[in-house]
């Protein structure tokens, strides 16, 4: 009978437009939720999609010998692709001509993603048998011969090679690529034992199959075998992938709380507009029993409408969203399983756990209300509601975003603000004691209006404010994310790099290449050398350090030293002085912490079998993603003369002067030339669609701020309406009333917009520093600006909702009609 | 606060009693209590025989759905129920089977048959207790607590539901304990207690005296 009963009751309130509002913000935070939890997961897949394609698989194992064939039959158990390789440099001998080169050996199979590109275009299979592919540099390098001999082998050099998929970006890769087919280099016997060989093994597979993969291959793994992954790269992209995941995840959070913030309100409303009649139905001897089952049922139905038409409404956002995406990007599937429970759960643990309190008071409502009409019966406490309120919100945060340091960012703002609005309640009410009532001076009526109704008027903030700290927060931080990006990638970011410019070819390339950039290219020099001494202590490798040997740890490699006369663009000194004398160097502020360095600590290099000691004078940041040629230690050049050197440099030039390039290999034939273009084109695409998603969060984020809003002024309209019909009676004037009711939104308004300032900076304090490694500063303008447009605003939103009150006759006010 | 003192009455089956008293006399804190919406901080009030200190508000709610029905006087009809199912919803609480066909016998009897689908909004004053009146007698009640039940209406519309309410009241050999501060109207009820103060005195009249001796007789004869 009580279900009956709810479902009559819900049918009659849904077509009279009563559950509009409380169905509109489920909506909206199922629709936000699922739309941008689908999106989001449709560009991860791309992005992962476009990167795997840059490693040419899903997962790489890399190690010095052969792996345990235990992991490579673990991933056929799995279902899991995989092709081997190895890779190790030989010197390849063309008549008298020879030239060293890295072999790269590869199975049947490869590349299990990406393409490998030829200058006749993208490669079917592989080099035949006794052939040998090469990059263009090679032939140029030997004079285009036929045949070339490897080891005991002999090859024919059949194509050339533009790229290949998982060539990497390493700009210092000094030796010319050939790739051969991998059953071929047992006939040079060039591997011999203690040869220094890389085998690589790639593997694709489905998500689920790389994770279990992953999960049990790790631990069969020793500390010389590497796992790569599409994030594990140091790629710019990986970088700018994992921030603007991070960004989506917070706007969605951040959207989730205020969709709950106007969950919540709306189901106070809706359980005060029911008061009434329960009150009446237990009169009439409704038991407690049945009035629960029949407002849960209802409220279960209404909830359950909201949450269909969010669904709907997300997976519509989601197809609209996709319209919009290059077709590379759209073509990604990712299943709806995940957007869609996330969504089911948003609209039903936010509509329960926010409605709990209301409905337990709804359903304290006291019988005696039908004679006693100011009756409300249970009050349990706002710290109840508070629990639960903040309870569901880190709930749903954290099944959401996975993300402990989000959700607790999230929480704490949340407790802020509640915090700064009970003080400000407290003392609203105690100020507010000497503010008669005074009927000339529309202030004053607005100060008294503000004080009498200063509980409702701390729910009407927690509206407001937490719009504004949203808004305020969402966009800070998407203006900082697109600044950081765009300073990565300038417009003019570099698209080619030339490597193994040979001494006397500096001076001609730049010559060549500064009509056409309108200025001389930077141009580094490049000197391999090895770190051996730190003061004086002999450096160890990792590896000794692990069989035990006692010692400071170095680095394992050689680097790539240069010499500037001045700092390069990109780099700032954070301690220190550049180079001043001769034995000075400028050290990237990473390694130097690595290393344990600090000004003044004397560093010992090999180079070229001899002996440079030098000064730490100064320490650099270097911003890697900037596609720049950047360097870990900067010399002076009288101190690197002695040296052997070739050069490198990077430079930006448009599709349209494709034909310098080409001038360039024919001028130049030995110069190695790496195009970064598609790699670029790329890193922009992301971005792009990142900044798309990012303005679609922000147009949500509005919407939902609006319907916060909307339902505020709505709260307390009854009240208002009696006190103006007073007001009139007594002979207030249309201007007076229109003034005092303006003023009174326009000061609520000033306090929620001051409220909303201090909270979004102290949520961007905590973001920025717990989990975008952002640049923490104030935002100055925003502590005028916000106070303003909240008046503004609030007073003007106010004003409309009250316009129909303010225009009627005192007796329409009193009939309340 | 004591808000009512030494109240001592006794009211008979079918009895029609009316509690006049001026603005903040107490009358609705007694009507209150005796219809079991409010307990007594000491006292004792027997509902058909049953005493309410007794009774937890479970219990008082199962006493309320069994044997009594209200009418307001700010009628407390659903909004968004239509006047059919404002009529059936006691019915519906109670489990009583067919409950739309007796609200519709009932909304006929109160003269709204021909408003069965209309939204309180769309009635009168009038109409709208006219539904109140059909809802309170639905469940066929022993006791009707009546609260100015005319209190909202114009004196045409107040003459017309006060006969409704004497004339179904006869009918169904209800009780009826009327509270309300119009003589006229308290005077159709066969006893008058006034209200002052928070104190309770029976008003005694000649002919209500013959009346309610007979009638005090009829009862006992009953029992």
């Amino acid at each position: 009978m009580e279900l009956n009963l709810a479902w009559r009751l819900f049918k009659r309130e849904l077509s009279q437009g009563q559950l509009i509002l409380i169905i509109l913000a489920i909506t909206l935070a199922v629709l936000s939720v699922t739309g941008l939890a689908s999106v989001s997961e449709r560009l991860q897949l791309a992005i992962n999609g476009q990167a795997s394609k840059f490693i040419a698989a899903d997962r790489i194992i890399d190690s010095p010998n052969k792996i345990d064939p235990k992991v490579l039959s673990l991933a056929d158990e799995m279902g899991l692709s995989q092709v081997s390789s190895m890779q190790f440099n030989s010197m390849l001998y063309a008549g008298d001509a020879f030239q060293l080169v890295t072999v790269r050996a590869v199975a049947e199979g490869y590349p299990l993603k990406g393409d490998i590109e030829l200058s006749t275009g993208k490669a079917d299979g592989l080099p035949q048998a006794d052939n040998i592919w090469f990059e263009t540099r090679l032939g140029g390098l030997l004079g285009y011969p036929e045949q070339i001999e490897l080891g005991n082998a002999k090859f024919a050099l059949s194509k050339e090679i533009i790229r290949l998929p998982d060539a990497g970006f390493n700009p210092f890769a000094s030796s010319p690529v050939v790739l051969m087919r991998i059953e071929d280099v047992v006939k040079t016997q060039v591997i011999q034992p203690g040869s220094r060989v890389t085998y690589r093994y790639q593997f694709t597979g489905d998500a689920n199959a790389l994770t279990a993969f992953e999960q049990q291959a790790k631990p069969l793994l020793n500390t010389s075998q590497r796992w790569v992954d599409v994030q594990s790269g140091d790629s710019p992209i990986a970088e700018a992938v994992k921030r603007a995941e991070r960004f989506l995840l917070l706007a969605s959070l951040l959207g989730i709380a205020l969709a709950c913030a106007a969950i919540g309100i709306a189901a106070q409303r809706y359980c005060q507009r029911h008061y009434d009649v329960v009150a009446m139905l237990k009169t009439f001897g409704a038991s407690a029993k049945q009035i629960r089952v029949l407002f849960g049922t209802h409220l279960l139905l209404v909830t359950a409408v909201g949450v269909c038409l969010g669904l709907i409404g997300g997976l519509g956002l989601d197809r609209a969203i996709t319209a919009f995406l290059p077709e590379e990007i759209a073509a990604y599937n990712p299943p709806m399983m995940r957007p869609v429970m996330l969504g089911l759960g948003t609209g039903f643990i936010s509509a329960f756990m926010f409605s709990a309190y209301p409905l337990m008071r709804l359903l304290a409502i006291p019988p005696l209300r039908v004679l006693q009409r100011q009756l409300e019966g249970l009050h349990l406490g706002m710290w109840l509601h508070l629990v639960l309120s903040l309870s569901a919100m880190a709930v749903l945060g954290y099944l959401y975003s996975q993300s402990l340091a989000l959700t607790l960012t999230v929480v704490a703002a949340v407790l802020l603000l509640g915090v700064l609005l009970s003080v400000l309640g407290f003392f609203m009410i105690r100020l507010g004691h000497s503010v008669g009532m005074k009927t000339t001076n529309p202030l004053q009526l607005a100060l008294a209006g503000l004080r009498r109704r200063a509980k409702q008027n701390a729910v009407q903030l927690v509206g407001f404010s937490s719009a504004l700290v949203l808004l305020l927060t969402i966009f800070a931080l998407r203006q900082d994310l697109l600044n950081e990006w765009q300073k990565q990638l300038p417009e003019n970011s570099p698209n080619y790099f030339l490597v193994n410019i040979a001494p006397e070819e500096t001076q001609p390339i730049s010559d060549f290449l500064a009509p056409e950039l309108k200025s001389a290219p930077i141009i580094y020099p490049v000197i391999r050398g090895r770190l051996t001494a730190i003061n004086d202590e002999v450096l160890i490798s990792r590896d000794q350090k692990q069989d035990g040997v006692e010692g400071r740890v170095g680095i394992s490699r050689e680097l790539n030293l240069t010499y500037r006369q001045t700092m390069p663009p990109n780099n700032e000194i954070i301690e220190g002085e550049f180079n001043q004398d001769k034995f000075d160097v400028s050290v990237e502020s990473g390694v130097a912490e690595r290393l344990g360095l600090s000004l003044g600590d004397r560093l010992t290099y090999t180079i070229d079998n001899q002996e440079l000691t030098v000064k730490v004078t100064s320490i650099r940041a270097v911003h890697w993603e900037t596609l720049q040629p950047n360097f870990f230690m900067i010399f002076t050049k009288e101190a690197l003369a002695p040296f052997a050197y070739t050069s490198m440099s990077s430079f930006h030039l448009d599709d349209s002067q494709r034909g310098v390039i080409l001038e360039l290999i024919k001028q130049f034939p030995t110069v190695s030339i790496i195009d970064v273009g598609a790699m670029v084109s790329q890193l922009r695409q992301i971005i792009d669609q990142v900044s798309l998603s990012l303005s679609l969060v922000l147009v949500l984020v509005l919407l939902a701020s609006a319907l916060v809003m909307i339902a505020q002024t709505e709260a307390g309209m009854a009240t208002r309406q009696r006190e103006l019909a007073v007001l009139r009676t007594f002979g207030a004037s249309g201007w007076l009333l229109r003034a005092a009711t303006g003023l009174e939104f326009a000061l609520l308004g000033t306090v929620a917009g001051l409220l909303a300032v201090i909270v979004a900076e102290f949520t961007l304090y905590l973001l920025k520093t717990q989990v975008f490694e952002l640049n923490v500063y104030m935002h100055w303008p925003w502590w005028g600006i916000a106070p303003l447009s909240g008046a503004l605003v609030v007073a003007l939103l106010g004003i409309w909702r009250c316009r129909q009150l303010l225009n009627k006759s005192c007796g329409e006010l009193l009939k309340g009609h | 606060m004591t808000i009512l003192n030494g109240i001592n009455m006794d009211v008979k089956q079918g009895e029609s009693v009316a509690i006049l008293g001026p603005s903040g006399s107490g009358k609705s804190t007694l009507l209150g209590l005796l219809a079991a919406l409010d307990s007594p901080s000491s006292g004792s009030i027997k509902l058909d025989g049953v005493a309410l200190e007794n009774l937890d508000e479970e219990a008082k709610a199962a006493l309320r759905k069994q044997k009594v029905s209200f009418i307001f006087q700010s009628f407390m009809l659903v909004d968004t129920l239509n006047a059919l199912e404002n009529v059936m919803l006691p019915a519906e609480l109670a489990g009583v089977d067919k409950a739309k066909q007796k609200a519709e016998a009932m909304l006929e009897r109160v003269g709204l048959s021909h408003r069965l689908t209309h939204f309180p909004n769309q009635l009168s004053g009038g109409e709208q207790q006219r539904v109140a009146i059909a809802r309170a007698f639905i469940c066929e009640p022993k006791v009707l607590f009546a609260d100015e039940p005319t209190g909202n209406l114009d004196s045409a519309n107040s003459d017309k539901i006060a006969d409704m309410l004497f004339e179904l009241n006869r009918e169904s050999v209800t009780t009826l304990v009327l509270v309300s501060h119009d003589m006229e109207l308290a005077s159709r009820c066969q006893r008058q207690f006034i209200m002052d103060s928070g104190r309770l005195t029976e008003k005694v009249s000649d002919s209500t005296m013959a009346q309610s001796a007979e009638l005090t007789e009829e009862a006992s004869a009953w029992s």
